[in-house]
């Protein structure tokens, strides 16, 4: 069967009025940008995953690979990200084998966009779609209604705002690969620090014409965790015993030998 | 009286030329018409003593009250204008009471006592707008006894709105004779039946009437049984004790 | 059977368009932070997260809520920041009235007493605070006090409150309570016995407990600043925490 099923809907929506609570989806409550330099591309990512206000995930994954040379960084309702980005890698696979071409990243975006406009926004992905295509390197983003931006430097996410300070503070043209990938580590770190749906580290890729692209995943780890005080490994004996039986599941029985010549077929 | 008094002794927020407020002062007056109220504090508690007028014989005497309860570790003795001792003990109960409501403790008596007093100058015409609640001074004044942290204590609160901490004090009629006796009479380290038997020792030789068990009664604020008031029968025992104890010293006298 | 008969009305019409919105002022908002008090023998802590939060944003890392408000009291009101700070004042100043009435300090279980009176009072425009007291009793032992919005208290040896109670209370339980432990030296049949933790031990659970919180809680970070109180005063210790 095509598409998503709707058939819970109306069952959850009574069982939400009659105090059931909604379960609560993960979200990548998330800073991520993307920028371009000469040669290439860069997308980043931090890595927490938020359940409401707890930390569901502190080094969760937010850059999706889509084909060899497009990658996608995604925020939003993480299952939503991670699927979108999965049913069109697989469409972009399939389009590229029936056209005999390497996948474009605006063929990504139309795909995208047709398929989450149709869903009008209950699919919560929002995503920065880069890559290097045979038009060169592409920046674009894509929201969970259908728009699409194209930019030099884009950001996305709760940590957007933060981010976006730096790199419209720092953000020049003509940038070589070194001086992008600082500049969006920057503008994740802002997110990182300043958004409290951005956390932990900052992942990675580059993608550059006529090279490989190259995920550096934790490029950053700024937030380690700190050492405890205590040591909280209990002695033997800190679980109690409420009960204990033995059971026998094999009976042994100790069969002499009979010391005779062994019976061999003939 | 006329002559030197003149209009100054009418309004209660009128000072006179010489900076006095009559009608506070008349207020003192007549506490001396009162019955006599002692007091004597001691290490191991307070005793209140009264004496009654029992004016007849029809009279039932366990009808005049002028020793009451506070709070279980508060009480007072009065003497004056009894009626208006219920408008200050009202005051003092409610403030006891909110006291252990807010602090979950008992209050101490000393603010008991500045709370009765607070309320003694709230005559006259309100200011800033408050009601006035009472149209002249008190006419009674107050021996509060309690018992707290800082040990057992007697306060004189008086109508004027200060009030003094006393070992032993004496207020109405026979005031005078009274604390006299006391001063002579009291030491730091009196026991409790001591101060009972001083108490009524000193009652008996100011009051009008002869002393028995029906025109005075006793009080004691002690730690562990708090505030309480004689019994008839106590005070018969009491009565008795000091008869005995009036007889030895004559006795004594005598050889 | 149509589509017209099975779905109920409503299904067939948005919701905001069947049901009027309602738009009202709302008086409240949650700044984040967590607190921590653990009483012990001679001394109780009272610890909380120096982050001030309204949603996503840090509107300050450092801004302290736990104050020491005079007689060797220590006290905290987490939740909504403009009502704690208002509680946290005002009971300062009662405490400075009941010095100018009554002439003596004030004890701590008259402190929470009042506390609850001063929460109890807005029973119908509470605070929005949960609130931690701390200090030592008549017996200068160390004493935890700890309160709802409308002032239901009771006397415990440790409580957590705020964003991340729910993450720490259990390990509180665990590790100063010895909930779920059996004692090892009888091999597991017998309870593990309760005992006083020593002052050192203490902060090394208070440390340890806001660490881990700040790993799991979005809003709790930055720093941690820990009340002392022993016979001796109030003395405050700050460690710094992550500030992701």
């Amino acid at each position: 069967m095509p598409g998503l099923s709707f058939e819970n809907y109306q069952r959850n929506q009574h069982l939400a009025t009659s105090g059931f609570a909604v379960p609560k989806t993960t979200s990548t409550g998330t800073t991520i940008v993307g920028c371009k330099f000469d040669g290439g591309v860069v997308i980043a990512a931090d890595t927490r995953a938020t359940a409401g206000d707890i930390v569901a995930d502190k080094n969760c994954e937010k850059l999706h690979c889509i084909s060899s040379n497009i990658w996608c960084a995604g925020a939003g309702t993480a299952a939503d990200t991670e699927m979108v980005t999965q049913i069109i890698s697989s469409n972009i696979e399939l389009h590229s084998l029936s056209t005999g071409r390497q996948p474009r990243v605006v063929t990504c975006l139309t795909m995208l966009k047709q398929h989450l406009f149709k869903y009008q926004g209950h699919i919560g992905a929002y995503l920065i779609v880069a890559g290097v295509d045979p038009t060169g390197p592409q920046l674009m983003s894509i929201h969970a209604h259908g728009s699409t931006d194209i930019g030099y430097y884009l950001s996305l996410g709760s940590g957007s705002m933060a981010a976006m300070a730096v790199l419209e503070s720092k953000w020049k043209r003509e940038m070589n690969k070194e001086e992008a990938m600082a500049l969006c580590t920057e503008a994740i770190e802002s997110g990182i620090w300043n958004d409290l749906g951005s956390g932990s580290n900052v992942d990675m890729c580059v993608m550059e014409v006529g090279k490989d692209s190259v995920l550096h995943r934790n490029y950053r780890t700024p937030n380690v965790r700190a050492q405890k005080e205590r040591s909280y490994k209990f002695a033997r004996g800190t679980t109690g015993i409420l009960g204990q039986t033995v059971r026998n599941l094999v009976d042994v029985v100790e069969v002499p030998i009979a010391n005779e010549e062994m019976e061999v077929d003939s | 009286m006329f002559l030197t008094r003149s209009e100054y002794d009418r309004g209660v927020n009128t000072f006179s030329p010489e900076g006095r407020l009559f009608q506070v002062e008349y207020s003192l007056e007549a506490i001396k018409l009162g019955s006599t109220a002692i007091g004597v504090q001691t290490s191991e508690g307070v005793i209140l003593g009264v004496e009654k007028r029992v004016t007849s014989s029809l009279l039932e005497a366990s009808s005049i009250e002028k020793i009451i309860e506070i709070d279980r570790h508060v009480g007072c003795a009065m003497s004056g204008l009894t009626a208006d001792a219920r408008t200050m003990i009202d005051h003092a109960r409610v403030e006891s009471v909110n006291h252990d409501l807010y602090f979950d403790e008992p209050i101490k008596v000393e603010s008991v006592t500045q709370a009765v007093c607070d309320l003694a100058l709230r005559f006259g015409e309100g200011a800033s707008g408050e009601k006035r609640i009472m149209s002249r001074p008190f006419g009674v004044a107050l021996l509060i006894a309690g018992i707290d942290e800082n040990g057992p204590q007697l306060y004189h609160a008086e109508p004027s709105g200060t009030f003094y901490r006393y070992d032993a004090k004496a207020i109405g009629s026979g005031s005078e004779g009274a604390q006299a006796e006391l001063q002579n009479e009291y030491h730091k380290s009196l026991t409790l039946k001591e101060a009972e038997l001083l108490v009524l020792k000193t009652l008996k030789q100011v009051m009008e009437e002869k002393l028995d068990s029906k025109n005075v009664q006793l009080a004691s604020v002690t730690a562990d049984k708090g505030f309480r008031i004689f019994s008839e029968d106590e005070m018969k025992v009491l009565v008795d004790d000091l008869e005995a104890s009036m007889v030895d010293e004559e006795m004594e006298l005598q050889q | 059977m149509s589509l017209q008969e099975a779905l109920p009305d409503s299904a067939l019409h948005s919701t905001a368009s069947s049901v009027p919105i309602e738009h009202r002022f709302n008086p409240y908002s949650d700044n984040g932070g967590t607190i921590l008090g653990i009483a012990g023998k001679d001394f109780a802590v009272l610890a909380g997260d120096t982050r001030n939060t309204t949603g996503y944003s840090i509107n300050s890392r450092y801004e302290p809520k736990v104050f020491h408000v005079g007689d060797n009291v220590v006290v905290s009101a987490n939740g909504f920041a403009a009502d704690g700070n208002v509680l946290v004042k005002r009971l300062g100043q009662q405490i400075q009235w009941y010095h100018y009435n009554h002439n003596k300090e004030l004890k701590l279980s008259s402190c929470a007493r009042l506390v609850q009176h001063m929460l109890y009072g807005k029973r119908f425009f509470p605070y929005y605070v949960h609130t931690i007291l701390a200090g030592l009793d008549e017996d200068g032992k160390g004493a935890i006090y700890s309160f709802d919005p409308v002032g239901s208290y009771e006397r415990e040896q440790c409580r957590a409150g705020g964003a991340a109670a729910s993450l720490i209370m259990p390990f509180l339980d665990n590790q100063v309570n010895f909930k779920n432990q059996m004692d090892p030296a009888t091999n597991g049949t017998e309870p593990h016995p309760i005992t006083y933790l020593s002052l050192e031990e203490v902060l090394q659970l208070v440390k340890d407990a806001f660490s881990s919180a700040t790993e799991r809680h979005i809003q709790v970070g930055d720093g941690l600043e820990i009340l002392i109180v022993t016979k001796d005063g109030v003395r405050t210790e700050y460690s710094p925490l992550k500030r992701d």
